[in-house]
């Protein structure tokens, strides 16, 4: 792990006493292991001496003032905890399936079609997306044809809303934390999960006792409303919140 | 060889005075990327040191390594989203693994022996409605339990910066959950079971070039058949339970790995 070559007579718990382990001058350091190879193995190590020496840099540097208590001991109190919450919820899960035994339909006759046909319910706003057919784009130019059938505008509906999940990462960056230091992004996320409750609601629409259209409206409308809510809302709230932020954490590391 | 103090943490100006090849810079950059995120060098100097000491010492865990104190209790109940579906993921494959004592992936029969077997285990066998429920339940939680996972990491922004990586591994390990569910709702061959299939297969042709490709390869042919089950079935206990398993032990070392983001 570290270096250095001070080995003192003290017994030590890191296996670099005496005994059956090689003494610490046997372990070669970073630079006579980057000395002895060529190419890309010699590179990696230029680079990880260099990593090193910088986050040593940043040690020195570092004003980080050590608490009383470093860590939360894992005996008893991580171990009990879990232990606790295991319990609990493999409790509730065998709760729920004595209560609720699952359903065994009629067996499979692929020559009556059900009037319901529905995919569990984690599925709804994929199934959903699948049903966009009205929203595929008609071409002036193919004289009113479609460009894709529904079917595929229905599969790429939904690579592109994975898709956009995906590259969040990529889109927003720098430390805030809470959804009041960022309330645009967290409208986005209020959004997403509107817009996958009423896609959901939206996929079951011949079980919704709504106007197909009226339905079709709130599924693009709601989530719109929700995010603009939960944008000013927070947006309202940031400033009190950030000033209490602010206060603790200036507490806690004085300025110079 | 001496580096001079003032361009440490440029490594771009470091990497372009070096003359690389196309190979080293590209090598060089995932490997900077990797490690900014990962601290791969801590990792490769342990097993180093494992190599040359022989002696293994367990690496700190999050809590000791990152200092956290009790603001790790901040949204606590949400926080653990991620290991109530770990637990139900291993609740699912344990009952999974006793149900598939009993069931067969077969058509034939009447009116399936697959339907048939459902059936037994669901009336004849003892405690056999239970396992089937406690499966059932085990893996609707862990679906719900992944989905509110997910918005957890959104609203605390916990995919920020280091963490990509483990935001795109989230999205796969969400979408293989959901071909668990679907595989497994395909198994019983009962009348929802076939036209969720068919809806499957009709997804899969309306993809643009491959579809015919993939309708082949997931469900073996353009109607639901033996060879669809088949599928679905090796699909359900080979394959996706080594994939997804693999991945959850990587996102979870990932975790161990960074810490766990606060909200702070």
């Amino acid at each position: 792990m570290s270096d250095d070559n001070d080995t003192t007579d003290d017994v030590r718990t890191d296996g670099s006493g005496p005994g059956i382990v090689p003494p610490d001058d046997e372990v070669p350091t970073w630079r006579e292991r980057k000395e002895r190879k060529q190419g890309l193995a010699r590179l990696t190590y230029e680079y990880f001496e260099r990593a090193r020496r910088e986050d040593q840099d940043l040690r020195q540097e570092s004003s980080y003032v050590e608490r009383d208590v470093l860590g939360f001991p894992t005996w008893p109190h991580e171990v009990i905890r879990n232990l606790a919450i295991t319990c609990f919820f493999v409790g509730m899960i065998l709760f729920l399936s004595a209560t609720l035994p699952p359903h065994l339909g009629a067996p499979a006759d692929p020559s009556s079609t059900p009037s319901i046909i529905l995919p569990d319910w984690y599925l709804y706003w994929s199934f959903g997306l699948l049903k966009l057919g009205d929203l595929n784009p008609e071409l002036a130019i193919l004289g009113g044809e479609k460009l894709m059938a529904d079917r595929t505008y229905g599969v790429l509906a939904n690579i592109v809303v994975v898709g956009a999940i995906a590259i969040v990462p990529f889109l927003n960056k720098g430390s805030a934390r809470r959804p009041v230091e960022q309330p645009f992004w967290a409208a986005v996320g209020v959004f997403g999960v509107t817009f996958a409750m009423t896609i959901a609601v939206l996929s079951i629409k011949n079980l919704v006792p709504m106007n197909t259209k009226l339905l079709q409206d709130l599924t693009f409308l709601l989530p719109f409303v929700t995010g603009a809510i939960s944008y000013a809302v927070l947006k309202t709230m940031r400033e009190g919140y950030m000033y209490d932020l602010n206060r603790r954490y200036y507490r806690l590391r004085p300025p110079k | 060889m001496s580096l001079q103090k003032k361009d440490d943490y440029d490594h771009s100006t470091w990497m372009q005075k070096k003359d690389l090849t196309v190979v080293e810079k590209t090598y060089l950059t995932i490997l900077m990327w990797l490690d900014k995120r990962l601290r791969v060098v801590d990792y490769l100097e342990l097993l180093e040191n494992l190599y040359y000491k022989t002696n293994l010492q367990m690496p700190k865990s999050h809590t000791e390594q990152y200092n956290l104190d009790n603001k790790f209790w901040y949204w606590y109940p949400l926080y653990a989203l991620g290991f109530f579906s770990t637990l139900a993921y291993v609740v699912a494959a344990v009952s999974g693994a006793l149900l598939g004592f009993y069931y067969s992936p077969a058509t034939t029969g009447d009116p399936s022996t697959a339907y048939n077997q459902v059936a037994f285990i669901m009336t004849d066998l003892n405690f056999g409605y239970m396992l089937r429920s406690i499966h059932r339940w085990s893996a609707q939680v862990m679906t719900a339990a992944v989905f509110l996972h997910m918005l957890r990491v959104y609203f605390t922004g916990s995919y920020k910066e280091p963490r990509e990586l483990n935001w795109l591994i989230g999205i796969v390990l969400i979408s293989l959950t959901m071909v668990f569910g679907y595989t497994g709702y395909l198994l019983p061959w009962d009348q929802l079971a076939f036209w969720a299939g068919q809806i499957g297969v009709e997804m899969s042709l309306s993809i643009p070039l491959a579809g015919e490709w993939v309708a082949q390869l997931m469900f073996g042919g353009f109607t639901l058949t033996q060879a669809t089950l088949q599928r679905m079935y090796i699909l359900h206990v080979f394959l996706l339970p080594f994939v997804v398993t693999t991945l959850i032990a990587i996102h979870i070392g990932i975790v161990w790995m960074q810490g766990i983001a606060e909200p702070h």
